[in-house]
């Protein structure tokens, strides 16, 4: 179990480096230095604001006290779960999950659907030498926007001569979102279904699309003896060694945006650079705020499966407005949740989105 | 108030293209994840929450396989105090034969109740029948549709069942009663896993269908399943705009939503 | 003698469409047939049933299942037990078919929506239209029926002559349930998840100013408005309209999307309609994989060309 001694509450002396950092702070309800006093009173708490979490994890990185703000959210929501008080879109995203092994409730038959769209076969890991394993997840096995990233990280992969194999339906949710939103009984029942497959297939290493599965496998899964990495980790030394050249050119101004999971949570700031700056033609562009300070999208810690109540001008929209005052023609992320946030507002303004492999794909 | 509230375990099948098997004598379900039935999550939320508030207990009974105890452990974590299951090794598909199981059961083991709680309708069969053909049975009033309880009396229940186009009856039940409770009549508290897993703690009772005549008084068979007619993908209209757009008005007309 | 009892599903004084469907699977079935309907005056054609049996009663009396199986065993005793006791599959309809099988120990098929008469064979729906299931009733005595709406009605036909019209009085009243009023649903904003006809539009409609034009075209086309979120988020419409994982899950018989991609939040929200039409610029827009209909065109236009129609 991972609730009691996540956090640190009671050492919290209350500067408010959370909140300065905090992505939701000022335009919202949700306060997270006045949430962290609560907690340390154990004073009551209304139900709605703990939802407002993003789990962007900036609060945490920037406590001096090491309180780990974001994890007293995650145990507060948890109490919200046992009790049964959860927003009715959320509930659904558990039910779903508990069903399905996916947020959506998508049929866990149809996991694998994505591979359809390749010309070539895709091995079950079981029948693969290296024990390499692409992990899918929910949003890339499912969604038609995200579905192209297995797509095109498995062609490139492949191109690249590199062995890999997936899971297919035996695959569950990789529980990220899942824990963030403080279902931990759920996290446990995905986790253990992942790590028997994991050890009875004798994985030895994890590849991910999405920085919030890679999260998870390579920190809260425990010690699996397995390399966790994200796909951009994998394909940054490769295009260096020109073991991926890309033969034609991007010539647009292309920003790139740091997602939380990746950048500032697990330190991967400079791998997806390397990737677009060996694109030729690429001009490319930073955000006022990248890297360490990158600005939340506002899509984790479950926020992508349903509405906080308030309404106000999203991070997103700010961020597409950032990228245009840059002159920026492309935003480029690499992370899926990112990429649905930000599409919405990038092509109202009339901004492109693309995903990293999707730059890569067309010049490759 | 004691309520008697039955559950149901059923194929999640809204994902899912079926399978039929033997010739059609059979449905595929191997792949397929199981949950609770709606309808019956509905009914014991509505269970619950009347103890809650006026006191008495809730048993929950579960017809099925030996993994329907899997909707009973979600009942109990619901705020059920008990959980029975009477297993079938096959599916009753006669909703007949389901009632007078359930009453072969109730009227052998003396199962106590003031009202008797069941969904409108399982989410496999839809056949809307067990709750009525069971009251019939039992010689106890009936009500269905219910999607709002407003009162509950020492020896009746004033109840609102959804009727068709936005309208509700108001309708008073003597108690014991059988009532049958329609989808959104609240909102269904959420289960935790933990909560599953504590509520497994609470011991379930069991009992064979064979004690009590299962599938004895069937009055209809099953011959086979067939599949639905075939739908392509989008028909796409083409053309001047103009015939689109009559097209359009026309495939309104045959829906029926516009006149 | 052999015959099918009709129970008419009336309300308010009203006689619904979809007795027409019970009429049409008693022709289906070959069974002259007698029609139940509480006192008052009901306008449909008479000449489609062979009788009309009318009860001595008001119709709350008539609606409740337990005064029902009072009145069907007063007509068996006197005009003999009918081979089929026919019910619209409505609220009302099933409460009272289930109830009245279980009261006379007769098999029960509800929702029926089609008859093999080679065989013998009822079909209806399971799984949600996903697979239908063949039944046969066993042994020899009456079947209780329910049938679809729309599945059965082309084949009531009206009959050579008029039909002879009996009563039923003395009808007992049960005290253990009884009708105490009608309540019409509490309306705060029109609750989209209950429409039958959807009008939906997306982040296509391009600006706010563009908004009352649909809502007029929905208006005049009895259509209820909703949007996807793009439309939501930035207030054009209110939340209570959103349609989507983040907002409602919708049923309607029509769902017409105008300018909606296809996000999979928002089709997790729509895909069980019905009917769904989608309308968008771009032909490659994802809504077109789960669509029935699909127009490529520019929304706004197909807006006022369809507004030209109606009008005209």
């Amino acid at each position: 179990m991972l609730t009691q001694e996540s956090h640190k509450a009671l050492v919290c002396i209350q500067c408010g480096k959370c909140t300065g950092s905090c992505p939701e702070s000022g335009k919202t309800l949700f306060n997270i230095r006045m949430l962290v006093r609560k907690k340390q009173f154990q004073a009551v708490v209304d139900e709605s604001l703990p939802w407002y979490c993003t789990s962007c994890g900036a609060c945490t990185i920037r406590c001096p006290r090491d309180v780990k703000p974001s994890e007293v959210i995650i145990e507060m929501r948890s109490a919200l779960i046992e009790n049964g008080s959860v927003p009715l879109a959320l509930q659904k995203a558990l039910e779903n999950t508990f069903v399905q092994k996916n947020p959506w409730g998508r049929s866990r038959n149809k996991r694998a659907a994505w591979t359809e769209k390749l010309d070539f076969e895709v091995p079950h890991i079981s029948e693969t030498e290296s024990k390499r394993l692409l992990f899918v997840c929910c949003i890339q096995a499912y969604d038609p926007r995200c579905m192209v990233i297995p797509v095109n990280v498995a062609t490139i992969l492949h191109r690249a001569g590199l062995e890999f194999g997936i899971l297919g339906e035996e695959e569950a949710c990789c529980g990220n979102e899942i824990r963030r939103v403080g279902e931990f009984g759920l996290f446990e029942e995905l986790q253990e279904e992942n790590i028997a497959n994991f050890k009875e297939y004798g994985v030895k290493e994890i590849i991910t699309l999405s920085p919030h599965c890679m999260n998870v496998l390579k920190k809260e899964y425990g010690n699996l003896g397995i390399k966790v990495s994200h796909y951009t980790e994998l394909l940054a030394p490769m295009v260096k060694e020109g073991a991926i050249a890309s033969k034609g050119s991007y010539n647009k101004k292309v920003i790139y945006h740091d997602p939380c999971f990746l950048g500032k949570q697990n330190g991967i700031f400079d791998q997806p650079r390397e990737i677009l700056k060996s694109v030729e033609g690429i001009d490319f562009l930073e955000f006022s705020r990248s890297r360490e300070n990158s600005m939340c999208c506002e899509g984790g810690g479950g926020r992508m499966f349903f509405e906080v109540e308030a309404t106000y001008k999203r991070n997103a929209e700010a961020r597409v407005e950032d990228a245009i005052s840059r002159g920026a023609e492309v935003i480029a992320t690499s992370c899926p949740f990112c990429v649905m946030t930000l599409e919405d507002p990038a092509t109202e303004k009339g901004l492109i989105v693309k995903e990293l492999s999707e730059i890569m794909m067309e010049v490759l | 108030m004691n309520i008697l509230v039955f559950t149901k375990r059923v194929p999640a099948t809204q994902e899912e293209e079926l399978r039929l098997i033997s010739d059609g004598k059979d449905v595929d379900f191997s792949k397929l994840p199981f949950k609770v039935n709606d309808w019956d999550n509905y009914a014991v939320e509505e269970a619950v929450k009347i103890v809650e508030k006026g006191g008495g207990a809730v048993t929950a009974v579960s017809i099925g396989s030996a993994e329907s105890d899997e909707v009973l452990r979600r009942a109990i974590a619901m705020g059920a105090k008990d959980g029975f299951l009477v297993e079938v090794d096959q599916a009753l598909h006669d909703p007949f034969a389901r009632s007078a199981l359930i009453r072969n059961f109730i009227q052998k083991e003396g199962t106590p109740f003031d009202v008797i709680f069941t969904g409108v309708q399982s989410e496999d069969d839809q056949f809307a029948s067990v709750g009525g053909i069971l009251a019939a049975l039992l010689k106890l009033p009936y009500v269905s549709m219910v999607i709002g309880i407003d009162s509950v009396e020492k020896d009746h229940m004033i109840v609102r069942r959804e009727l068709e186009g936005g309208l509700q009856e108001r309708v008073r039940v003597a108690t014991p009663c059988v009532v049958s409770i329609q989808s959104g009549i609240n909102e269904p508290r959420y289960v935790s896993i933990m909560g599953i897993r504590k509520a497994s703690k609470v011991e379930r009772k069991s009992f064979k269908g064979t004690d009590y005549d299962a599938g004895k008084d069937a009055h209809i068979e099953l011959v086979q399943w067939t599949y639905p007619p075939k739908k392509g993908g989008a028909q796409m209209l083409t053309g001047e705009l103009g015939d689109v757009c009559a097209k359009l008005m026309e495939i309104l007309k045959e829906k029926g939503v516009y006149q | 003698m052999s015959y099918a009892l009709i129970v008419a599903e009336v309300r308010r004084g009203i006689f619904e469409e979809r007795n027409l469907d019970s009429i049409g699977i008693c022709a289906q079935l070959g069974k002259e047939t007698a029609m139940l309907l509480p006192e008052g005056q009901y306008s449909f054609n008479e000449k489609m049933v062979d009788s009309i049996v009318k009860v001595k009663a008001g119709e709350e009396v008539f609606l409740n299942p337990l005064n029902m199986a009072a009145i069907i065993g007063k007509i068996a005793e006197t005009r003999g037990k009918p081979d089929f006791i026919v019910f619209t599959h409505s609220s009302s309809g099933t409460e009272a078919a289930a109830y009245t099988a279980g009261i006379f120990g007769f098999p029960v098929i509800t929702d029926v929506s089609g008859y093999d008469k080679e065989r013998g064979v009822f079909r209806k729906s399971y799984y949600s239209d996903k697979l239908f299931g063949e039944f046969k009733t066993i042994g020899e005595s009456a079947a209780v029926l329910t049938v679809r709406s729309g599945s059965f009605k082309e084949f009531a036909a009206e009959k050579s002559a008029a039909p002879n019209e009996v009563s039923v009085e003395d009808v007992p009243v049960s005290d253990s349930r009884t009708f105490v009023e009608y309540v019409e649903e509490e309306k705060t904003d029109i609750d989209i998840t209950k429409a039958d006809f959807l009008l939906s539009v997306g982040r296509g409609v391009g600006n706010k100013d563009e908004i009352p034009a649909y809502e007029e075209l929905a208006g005049i086309m009895k259509a209820v408005i909703s949007g996807s979120r793009p439309v939501i988020d930035k207030m054009w419409l209110p939340k209570a309209r959103q349609v989507g994982t983040s907002g409602k899950t919708v049923k309607p018989k029509v769902y017409l999307a105008m300018g909606i991609s296809g996000a999979f939040q928002h089709i997790a929200g729509m895909k069980d309609a019905d009917c769904i039409i989608a309308i968008n610029k771009d032909a490659e827009a994802p809504i077109f994989q789960y669509a029935h209909f699909g127009v490529v065109a520019d929304m706004h236009k197909v807006r006022d060309a369809l507004k030209g129609i109606l009008k005209g």
